[in-house]
């Protein structure tokens, strides 16, 4: 076998001494030399021609504009959509908003910083969860003017008309480091505003205001009187609302209803099989379904069952007192 | 003599002409697929450090193989030279385009990855594969500042250190490895319960958080300001910064600390842009 391999290799060799010599294998090595050349000096063309050998597009959002950068040409708003036509940016430390899928921008007459104000560590390149409403017939934003940290003035800005005209109010005054911050409208006039502050270790206070009249004026609910820090909360009409409280690490849901707008809350009983216990912790907001109401209770943010994002479907029939465990339901479905 | 080094020619100008083909090849399938399978060089500069290598190897070969007229080896010379210039002209060009920032492991088993687009400060995380090859994970949270400070804490735990651009300082942790089974996620907090001591330091795994004293100054830091990186390290965080890392040394042993058994030891890094060396903590009880 080695005898075979260096006849081989010496016939080779004597072969490729005389290749200056033997034609076709000089043409082979040149031919394909510049076939290599110009294919790869072609690719190096076209791959300086690609614009995306730049970064990737992981996270496609509109970046804060550095203090240093002066815009010399007209900049393309590269909006957050909320759905086909509607959607928002921040771009230029401005709020702007569409109806029409970026034709037209709507400048919102509002400081960025007012939408962060409080206690609030996250990016500031996307509008903080349910602090808005962006929709064809309402569009609200939640800020806060803040002479100081500890005497925040609570505000919602909104417009019913795409942002043709625009309404302010008060919701509360003399608030201190506005954490937790929800809007949500259940129809025209009744609407809930859900904010939460003074957080002082894992301890803070919450309020409830509703409006009865569109968002002109807010009235503040009775107390719940819980202070952990508050999840998740909601009406589902002018009567029944609920609190969801723990945050870190919660062990069970902890979910507070009124059914009387507010005038008194009492803790709801979660029955929470005990195959679920400790893993099914976090209620969100109940909603109405069919003739009774369902809630989905979610794995808190420590959560690892299934992946951690399964959720438990939760049913109640006495308005909110009672829950009984319907089904698991996987996060598709609970987003639906 | 003359035979033997003619021969040693034609051996070297063939593997030669052969590592040039396999880098054109590399090279083109890259070209080709990079964009549908979405992955990119780890540091962009490299395709055209292959390209280079490319021409270069191809020059020599031709050198080697064939016996050309002087006219045929100037040309040669001119072709590497055209094709060298905008080589060496894009990989300073992209650089300053794409700041690429690479450290290996110290036993080279590992590539961290940072691309940073220095007009936005918007800075990428990649994993590597295969070396040379890089896929984006994540954005970086918060905009980078041109400075980063990467030092590895372990073979498998590589701790990047950057300043924001309000100038707060920030850490990021690539994590490459495990210290449990590998095939379950874990909690490093939860991880490291009890009393852990070490030059100087001392963690105590509270009900409330983790409390971390250096040099006599306690701190407090609750749950939710402690960021976790994979399953080998957490970021403590104070006022929007990082303060310190606390990380799982190569000896640390999950399943041991399940079981109540010494788990290994645990280090302590300090988030700061200047030198700084990982602090070595052992457990001294395994209760608050």
């Amino acid at each position: 076998m080695v005898i075979f391999h260096l006849q081989f290799l010496n016939i080779f060799f004597k072969y490729n001494a005389e290749l200056e010599e033997v034609l076709p294998l000089k043409k082979f090595v040149i031919t394909i030399s510049l076939v290599m050349v110009i294919g790869l000096l072609l690719g190096i063309f076209f791959y300086n021609q690609t614009p995306n050998q730049a970064l990737p597009d992981i996270d496609p959002q509109p970046e804060e504009q550095s203090i240093d950068e002066t815009p010399t040409q007209p900049e393309q708003i590269q909006g957050i959509y909320l759905n086909e036509q509607i959607g928002y940016s921040l771009q230029n430390d401005r709020l702007q908003i569409t109806f029409d899928k970026g034709k037209n921008w709507i400048t919102v007459p509002i400081e960025k910083d007012q939408l962060f104000a409080g206690e609030y560590n996250g990016n500031k390149q996307e509008l903080i969860d349910h602090s808005y409403l962006l929709t064809e017939n309402r569009t609200a934003f939640l800020y806060a003017e803040e002479p100081s940290w500890d005497n925040e003035t609570i505000r919602i800005l909104y417009t019913l008309d795409q942002g043709k005209t625009w309404m302010n109010s008060v919701v509360t005054e003399h608030y201190m480091g506005v954490r937790f911050r929800k809007v949500g409208f259940v129809d025209d006039q009744f609407g809930y505003i859900i904010i939460s502050g003074g957080r002082t270790m894992s301890q803070e206070g919450s309020n409830v205001f509703l409006t009865f009249d569109g968002g002109q004026s807010w009235q503040e609910t009775n107390n719940s009187g819980v202070s952990r820090l508050i999840a998740d909360g909601g009406f589902v009409d002018a009567k029944i609302g609920f609190l969801s409280f723990g945050t870190i690490n919660p062990e069970a849901p902890e979910l507070y209803v009124t059914q009387d707008g507010g005038n008194t809350w009492k803790q709801a009983t979660v029955n929470i099989p005990s195959e679920y216990a400790n893993i099914f912790v976090q209620a969100e907001t109940p909603f109405i379904e069919d003739d009774h109401l369902a809630v989905f209770v979610n794995q808190g943010p420590n959560g690892d069952y299934k992946g951690g994002l399964v959720k438990g479907k939760f049913i109640s029939t006495d308005k909110g007192n009672t829950w009984v465990f319907s089904m698991e339901v996987s996060p598709d479905e609970a987003n639906k | 003599m003359k035979q033997t080094s003619k021969k040693m020619n034609l051996i070297v100008g063939w593997i030669l002409f052969i590592l040039s083909i396999g880098v054109f090849f590399l090279q083109i399938g890259f070209l080709f697929f990079h964009e549908r399978l979405q992955f990119e060089y780890i540091d962009n500069r490299l395709f055209y450090v292959f390209n280079m290598i490319f021409v270069i190897c191809l020059f020599i070969a031709i050198l080697l193989l064939l016996n050309l007229e002087k006219k045929w080896k100037v040309f040669g010379a001119v072709v590497v030279l055209i094709f060298m210039i905008p080589n060496i002209t894009m990989i300073f060009q992209t650089n300053k385009e794409i700041k690429n920032i690479i450290s290996v492991s110290p036993n080279f088993q590992h590539v961290l990855s940072l691309k940073e687009n220095t007009k936005t400060g918007e800075t990428y995380y990649y994993r590597s594969y295969f070396g040379i090859l890089g896929r984006p994970k994540e954005k970086l949270p918060f905009q980078t500042n041109d400075r980063f400070k990467v030092d590895w804490l372990t073979d498998d735990i590589a701790a990047v250190t950057y300043k924001a651009k309000d100038k707060t300082v920030h850490q990021y942790i690539g994590t490459y490895g495990d210290r449990g089974t590998g095939i379950s996620y874990y909690y490093v907090a939860a991880q490291i319960y009890g009393v852990w001591e070490g030059e100087n330091a001392r963690i105590t795994n509270e009900t409330e958080g983790l409390s971390v004293t250096v040099n006599g100054k306690t701190e407090i830091y609750k749950w939710d300001q402690v960021v976790q990186f994979g399953t080998l390290a957490i970021v403590l965080m104070k006022n929007n910064e990082a303060v310190w890392t606390i990380a799982l040394n190569k000896d640390f042993n999950v399943e041991a600390a399940e079981k109540g058994e010494t788990p290994g030891t645990i280090l302590l890094y300090k988030a700061t842009m200047g030198k700084t060396e990982p602090i070595l903590l052992k457990r001294i009880s395994s209760s608050m």
